[in-house]
């Protein structure tokens, strides 16, 4: 009887401990939030066709964010606090449109995507590109848990999967894609996702 | 007859010149051994333009002579855009590619050009014979960007990766699919200033190491020199570089080359232009934070700074 308030905080720790490492399921979460998820996708294909960047939030409570800003010659990376007037004169020297990446960074916080970029990649020789977003949901902030990111990728055209719903190379060719090295699952015929340690 | 006997003096005074003659051979030929060639975009471009290859190559099956060509092509137009490929520890070959693309680009396509004809070559006094599962290997990778398209690419990296080794090759001596990514394409600093040196004929001066950081007292000044003595290479912890996740512990050790261009200095913080995964990046980052990543320098004295 002396060891049972040891036990109680024994098994209050394992079910803290549980509950912090539970997964999410991400096709919920992607429709939950599929209407702002949607959004960020479209106006950030529609802002990079004008000027290429991409937008990284470098920490937990998503306050400071590093923009990648693309030129001819350079690429930019500088890091801000959010809504910091040193970022709007950085966006404005650069000529991109301050009121859309801004309204971006909140949307991207208010759904805990961490990274928004665009990516090549090439079938049968052709280029082709994707939206890749990177979500980290609060729910896997645990100390000593390994990081883990639920990364969204929105192809331009409907992909073909096996049965296992794994994304495949081409109608054609069945072979497994891999996109920064990971394997990618289906949530819709032009979504997919995938759980990885890496951001980007 | 005459014996003429002559003293120590008249012998110097007589070997005099044909020793300094053979002298100055013996140096020019040592001096010129190792010296980095020289030639232009547009002697690269006109002998692409002559050079005629087969549709397709018996050394390198899965190598398209069309799309080997454009390689080519591409990376003497735009030496700067070389690609490495996600997720592969090619960097370091990719790094000193800057120097052939920039400063001999005719020695780079002739080079490559023998390789898909011939399946060897020779740069300088270094012969390739690539392995077999190379040659097979070349123009096969994929997922890995726009490398996925440049066969050219593929073949340089793999062929170099597959002659130069090192102590990161002891368990991973053969190619197999996928050791793009692992040890066996990995470049420490010992093979990269071999590669410089020994392969492109640079002199170079070089300071750090694999696992220590070189302690450099004052970086901003040691950075300058090295910019304005030639082209400086970084060898750098590319997990605090270039961040692939939030971890707050991270590895201590050295991953990845970048080529720096410029650095200055302002109110403590450094803005560097350095180049890499086929571009040029501007950042700014704290003198703190540059000691931190930084385990290896090494310049090339190309533009007649000795020291």
């Amino acid at each position: 009887m002396r060891n049972k308030p040891t036990h109680i905080l024994l098994y209050a720790a394992f079910a803290l401990l549980a509950c912090a490492c539970k997964t999410m399921n991400i096709s919920r979460y992607y429709r939950y939030h599929q209407s702002v998820l949607d959004s960020i996708e479209l106006v950030y294909k529609q802002s990079y066709k004008n000027k290429p960047f991409s937008i990284e939030f470098t920490d937990r409570a998503f306050d400071r964010v590093s923009l990648e800003l693309t030129t001819d010659t350079l690429t930019y990376i500088y890091e801000f606090w959010v809504g910091e007037d040193r970022m709007k004169d950085t966006l404005r020297k650069y000529g991109f449109d301050i009121q859309v990446v801004n309204n971006l960074i909140t949307n991207m916080r208010s759904v805990d995507c961490t990274w928004i970029n665009n990516l090549d990649y090439y079938t049968d020789e052709r280029k082709h590109s994707l939206v890749y977003v990177t979500l980290w949901p609060r729910a896997f902030n645990f100390p000593f848990v390994n990081k883990k990111y639920y990364i969204l990728t929105y192809f331009p055209q409907p992909q073909y999967f096996d049965s296992d719903g794994n994304l495949l190379m081409g109608r054609k060719l069945r072979r497994i894609r891999k996109i920064n090295a990971e394997v990618f699952r289906r949530i819709n015929d032009k979504v997919c996702y995938t759980l990885s340690a890496r951001f980007r | 007859m005459k014996i003429c006997y002559l003293r120590g003096t008249d012998y110097i005074r007589l070997m005099k010149r044909p020793l300094f003659s053979l002298l100055s051979v013996l140096l020019f030929a040592l001096t010129t051994l190792g010296e980095p060639g020289h030639s232009t975009q547009q002697e690269a471009l006109a002998f692409l333009q002559e050079l005629k290859l087969p549709d397709s190559s018996i050394y390198w099956p899965n190598a398209r002579s069309r799309l080997f060509m454009e390689n080519l092509r591409h990376n003497v137009q735009y030496p700067l855009s070389m690609y490495q490929g996600s997720n592969t520890n090619f960097c370091g070959y990719a790094a000193l590619s800057y120097l052939p693309l920039n400063n001999d680009p005719l020695q780079y396509v002739k080079f490559m050009a023998a390789l898909f004809l011939e399946g060897k070559a020779t740069w300088g006094r270094i012969h390739f014979d690539p392995a077999p599962e190379v040659m097979r290997a070349a123009g096969t990778l994929r997922f890995k960007g726009v490398l996925d398209i440049h066969p050219a690419d593929q073949m340089w990296f793999l062929v170099l990766a597959d002659h130069f080794r090192s102590y990161l090759n002891f368990f991973f001596r053969k190619y197999h699919a996928g050791s793009e990514d692992s040890f066996w394409a990995a470049c420490n600093l010992g093979k990269f200033n071999r590669i410089v040196t020994r392969l492109l004929g640079y002199k170079i001066r070089a300071v750090g190491s694999d696992l220590i950081r070189p302690g450099i007292k004052d970086l901003y000044a040691y950075l300058q020199k090295a910019i304005q003595a030639g082209t400086t290479f970084l060898y750098v912890n590319n997990t605090y570089l270039h961040v692939k996740n939030h971890d707050k512990s991270k590895f201590g050790f050295p991953t990845h080359y970048i080529v720096l261009s410029d650095i200055q200095m302002k109110d403590d913080i450094f803005t560097i232009i350095y180049w890499d995964y086929g571009g040029r990046t501007l950042r700014q980052v704290t003198p703190k934070f540059l000691k931190k990543i930084l385990y290896g320098v090494t310049y090339t004295l190309n533009n007649g700074h000795e020291e």
